[in-house]
């Protein structure tokens, strides 16, 4: 966009030559804008069709008359009694447990492992770090089955914590990589200085490494949490009773009577569950941004 | 950084002496680091993989070996190469399109002034954040028959209703679409991330040599960002592959299997249809299919890396 | 009691008899423990009441026993219920009791408990069960679950009586009144169904049904090959989709989907719903929950809603029919006191109170308790399920799709839904019919593989 104004640029006096150059700053403006405005409608499309369902009447929902983008009758009821009746909230209340654990321990494990895989060459560790990324390739339709037989073992069926068991093989390969990537970054002359300084590989993990590579970890972090907040096919699998379910299974299994759906609380119940992430990304974004810099130019 | 201050003046011996004792306690540290990580692997990835693998080997109620016959049987049947062709389709089609749109949003948004960034950011984050088996709930309730929104703006302009999940068509792009509505966010970040740690001074530098727009782009943003791009699209493609949610809420592989991928053929052979060793079948075979790719993909990204640092 | 035509004196011996075996396996676990602990996973009803009601009977009879309950409630949707069947099937743990759906009792009857004294008792009480009840829970002789009073369903029509007169030329409570005295149900055929379809389709209500892979497009496509005579695979397990019934039914199909929507080929379970609820159907195959959410959410819709049998063809009457059974694994650590419970559960009594709490969506698998009066007064309008329950009058079967077939093979064509996928096929890709006919008959053969 705007670039057919290049090459007529040298023939023009040095006056209109910036003039142009402004211009052309402006028309890539106008196109950027134009693009994000495209977008903006294609990704909220959806949720605000939600948005407005969330706010009718199961009633309305079903009445085919009016507009349907729009809400005639705008109700709270939806919200009002998901918050005060059902689950709902002990779902949520399972959804922050379960992701808050699982982002700890993801965090735990993986910054560990990235800080060995970036600084210590051993036997194996090339091969261990693709290895982890290769993990990915076995898909949870897959694994649920045997993991019956594991998680039945352990007495964790239909348990929450069978959750904070499991998710981190969703997220823990992605944070090692990330952070491998950023743990690479990081000057060696700053480890070694500190080596000799006498200090222990665990002290400089935890002196060095970790708050230089904050940005780095706190990527990784906004990762796991959208992940395992997101995660649908092992609660599905594996939690039963109302009382253990993250929202994700509650939702589908409270609100939706096989073939009649309420809608209303529904669309409520995931605009809820969106607020969480919502919040994490506006408060840690540029940090989320600056981490994954790091980690992917260099890893 | 202030734990950082270290004294320069270490005598050189002494340096060598540290690293000799750094070499010994090396492995023994970096093995107990490690161990979490490949534990985890092991106890809750390979092993079960392992297992799944055998029960791929087993018949029908799971009391007899039959070898390899499970796969040689879904080699011999249309339907199962369908289902390969499609999550090709799917896989590919959406992880091009999440590229591609990733790509021009995160350059577009780059360019706007930081103050503006956030707010635009915010907006095209929500597809990523709301959970996805619900947010497809959604988007299948905007595709109903009966009570379509999209059907009743399209009636609106006087353009007969769309079955959007019920022709073949219209439903392999309706699953694209979603998809695409999906993940799209998540390379925008990443891109974006990416795009920001391209030093202003190789800008510069290129605008001296006058480099147009696209040249910039070829010569200065394309390299800088080939490591991220090739890590993003092939975490993409794993996760598009193993898709589930999204085929089975909106269309369960209909109509005609015309939609049915592998995550989803896998359930319905398996867990509906009481065949859980060709349903683990169906599912290993996703493996070596990807695995050939992401073992390429994860070697350049570690070539490229070395020759960085 | 003259309805039924038991004297007084059968009744009273039946009644004390009754009393006597349900209370025998009480005895038992009053003896045998101080009752322990029940965890039971039971189907998550589709009308809400039904959740509430049955855990006020379970919970009742935890008291009285002494038995401590754990009680959930497993939802279809997703498949849930299968999933955790497979999941407890493999970990080996988990529930006593649960819920199992159409083919699930055959698929992992060997981790099940046999039910026959249970059913004994209940046979000599109840009189008999249906044979697609015992086709599916009984497996080389012995009865692996029980079928269950609260969560079995039929899928007869659900129409709307004033689009049905108007535009289909039919008056459907003349033809099915809500009594028995009905003389017309002859005339309700596969012919006359076709051509009320035009009817409707013209007027631009067109008839809802699904014929994806889902349930509801299963059971009716199922009950129509069937009332054709159409049968794809023999109770032998021999394929024999190479017969004039079966290219009659498509033949038939292909009319018939002239006149529906271009798009039933995606529907799920919920779309017809939503069809006959927007008022944009004049019919549906369905369990009376459509009219339930219609009577909370388009009051109009409701008060024209009828439920009436499944229509007639060659080789008979079949009303889709979709059981759900209570078995005990035998890794169960109580299994006596689930035996119990199972068999109270059972009961009469407790099959009126199901039926009541669920406006009589419910359907009991005993022919015996078909003359509960919910199904009588249940309305608006008055009447509206009184045919819900196949009655003697209506010269119909309960059916399950792809019977006989070995269930073995029957459960991959019924969750493949292949007799819905030969129609769209014949239809969607106007494919010629010996075509498809050889297109089943090679995915039949992959089916029979064991």
């Amino acid at each position: 966009m705007g670039t057919t104004a290049a090459p007529t640029t040298p023939f023009v006096p040095a006056q209109r030559r910036i003039g142009s150059i402004a211009a052309e700053r402006r028309w890539a403006m106008i196109g950027a804008y134009i693009a994000l405005a495209v977008f903006v409608i294609f990704f909220m499309t959806p949720p605000f069709h939600m948005l407005m369902t969330s706010l009718k009447s199961s009633g309305e929902i079903a009445d085919l008359s009016g507009n349907p983008w729009i809400v005639r009758n705008p109700t709270l009821q939806n919200y009002w009694e998901l918050l005060t009746q059902g689950n709902y909230m002990i779902h949520f209340r399972n959804s922050i447990i379960v992701t808050l654990s699982t982002v700890i321990i993801s965090m735990v494990v993986s910054t560990m492992a990235a800080f060995a895989l970036a600084r210590m060459k051993f036997w194996g560790s090339a091969t261990l770090a693709t290895g982890v990324f290769l993990t990915y390739l076995v898909p949870e339709t897959l694994l649920f089955i045997p993991m019956f037989q594991i998680v039945g073992s352990m007495g964790l069926y239909n348990n929450l914590l069978a959750m904070v068991l499991i998710f981190p093989t969703l997220t823990v390969p992605f944070c090692t990589w990330i952070m491998i990537g950023y743990f690479a970054s990081i000057p060696k002359e700053l480890d070694e200085a500190a080596l000799i300084d006498g200090a222990s590989h665990i002290q400089m993990l935890w002196k060095i490494f970790i708050p230089v590579a904050l940005p780095g970890i706190l990527a990784a972090m906004i990762f796991a949490f959208t992940v395992s907040w997101a995660a649908f096919i092992y609660p599905m699998a594996f939690l039963v009773s109302s009382d253990q379910m993250v929202l994700t299974v509650g939702i589908v299994s409270d609100l939706i009577r096989a073939d009649t759906f309420q809608w209303g609380k529904i669309m409520a119940g995931a605009l809820m569950a969106a607020l969480p992430p919502l919040l994490v990304y506006a408060f840690l974004m540029d940090y989320y941004i600056a981490g994954l810099t790091a980690g992917a130019t260099k890893g | 950084m202030s734990q950082a201050v270290i004294s320069p003046a270490s005598a050189v011996p002494q340096r060598q002496g540290a690293m000799r004792r750094l070499a010994r306690r090396n492995s023994t540290t970096a093995f107990l680091l490690t161990l979490p990580l490949i534990l985890l692997i092991l106890g809750l990835v390979v092993y079960p993989f392992l297992y799944a693998l055998y029960l791929s080997m087993l018949n029908k109620r799971q009391t007899r070996f039959i070898g390899i016959e499970n796969f040689t049987f879904l080699f011999s049947r249309e339907t199962f190469w369908n289902v390969v062709f499609q999550s090709v389709v799917f896989a590919v089609s959406a992880v091009l399109l999440k590229a591609l749109i990733g790509f021009v949003l995160a350059h577009v948004l780059h360019a706007l002034p930081a103050k503006g960034q956030r707010k635009w950011r915010g907006m095209l984050l929500v597809p990523w954040v709301i959970p996805p088996a619900i947010s497809t709930l959604a988007w299948w309730w905007l595709f109903d028959p009966s009570y379509s929104a999209f059907n009743w703006a399209l009636a609106g302009i006087g353009v007969d209703p769309v079955p959007w999940l019920g022709a073949t068509g219209w439903a392999r792009f309706s699953v694209i679409l979603v998809n695409v509505w999906y993940g799209a966010p998540f390379f925008m970040i990443m891109y974006l991330a990416a795009l920001k740690s391209v030093p202003d001074q190789l800008y510069e530098a290129a605008a001296i040599d006058g480099a147009s727009a696209w040249q910039k782009l070829r010569f200065v943003t394309f390299p800088m960002m080939r490591n991220i791009i090739s890590i993003t699209v092939l975490f993409s493609l794993i996760v598009t592959f193993a898709n589930f949610d999204i085929v089975r809420i909106l269309t369960n592989g209909g109509p005609q299997d015309s939609t049915h991928v592998f995550a989803t053929y896998a359930f319905q052979v398996g867990i509906q249809s009481g065949d859980i060793p060709l349903g683990a079948s169906v599912s290993l075979f996703m493996f070596p299919l990807l695995a050939v790719f992401a073992v390429l993909t994860l070697r350049g990204v570690n070539k490229r890396t070395k020759e960085m640092s | 009691m003259e309805g039924n035509g038991f004297t007084r004196r059968t009744v009273l011996r039946a009644g004390v008899a009754g009393a006597a075996a349900s209370a025998l396996p009480l005895v038992n676990v009053h003896g045998q423990t101080s009752g322990g602990r029940l965890a039971l996973g039971l189907w998550d009803h589709w009308v809400p009441a039904g959740n509430d009601a049955m855990r006020k009977i379970v919970m009742d009879w935890g008291q009285k026993n002494k038995v401590e309950i754990q009680l959930d409630f497993i939802t279809t949707v997703g498949n849930k219920n299968l999933l955790t069947l497979a999941a407890e099937a493999q970990a080996k743990q988990g529930h006593d009791v649960l819920s199992f759906p159409t083919w699930e009792v055959h698929a992992q009857s060997e981790l099940l408990e046999p039910m026959d004294d249970v059913m004994t008792r209940l046979a000599e009480k109840y009189g008999k069960v249906n044979s697609i009840v015992e086709y599916l829970a009984k497996v080389e002789g012995k009865w692996r679950a029980v079928p269950a009073i609260s969560g079995s369903q039929n899928k007869p029509s659900l129409g709307r009586i004033d689009l049905l007169k108007q535009h289909g030329g039919i008056d459907i409570q003349q033809m099915f009144p809500a009594n028995d005295t009905a003389a017309n149900v002859d005339a309700w055929t596969w012919d006359a169904f076709i051509k009320a379809a035009e009817g409707c389709h013209k007027a631009g209500v067109p008839f809802g049904l699904p014929l994806g892979t889902f349930p509801d497009a299963t059971d009716w496509v199922g009950s129509m090959f069937r009332s054709f005579g159409a049968e794809l695979v023999n109770a032998k397990g021999e394929i024999t989709a190479k017969s004039d019934k079966v290219r009659a039914v498509l033949d038939y199909a292909q009319r018939l989907c002239q006149f529906m929507p271009a798009d039933v080929f995606s529907w799920d379970d919920a779309s017809n719903n939503r069809a006959l609820i927007s008022g944009k159907s004049a019919l549906i195959f369905n369990p009376p929950s459509a009219w339930a959410v219609a009577k909370r959410d388009a009051p109009q819709v409701a008060e024209q809603c009828w439920t009436f049998p499944a229509p007639t063809g060659a080789a008979g009457r079949f009303t889709p029919y979709l059981p759900y059974f209570w078995g005990v694994w035998n890794f169960s650590r109580n299994k006596g006191a689930a035996k119990a419970l199972v068999e109270y559960l059972s009961q009469r009594e407790q099959a009126q109170t199901m039926v009541a709490a669920t406006n009589g969506y419910d359907i009991p698998p005993f022919t015996s308790m078909t003359d509960f009066d919910t199904w009588q007064k249940e309305g608006p309008p008055t009447g509206v399920v009184y045919n819900y329950p196949v009655r003697p009058h209506h010269k119909a079967e309960q059916f399950i799709a792809d019977y006989p077939a070995p269930p073995n093979i029957a459960v991959q064509m019924y969750n493949q839904g292949i007799q819905a996928k030969m129609i769209a096929r014949a239809v969607q890709n106007k494919e010629p019919v010996e075509r498809t006919i050889a297109w089943a008959s090679s995915e039949l053969e992959g089916f029979q593989r064991g």
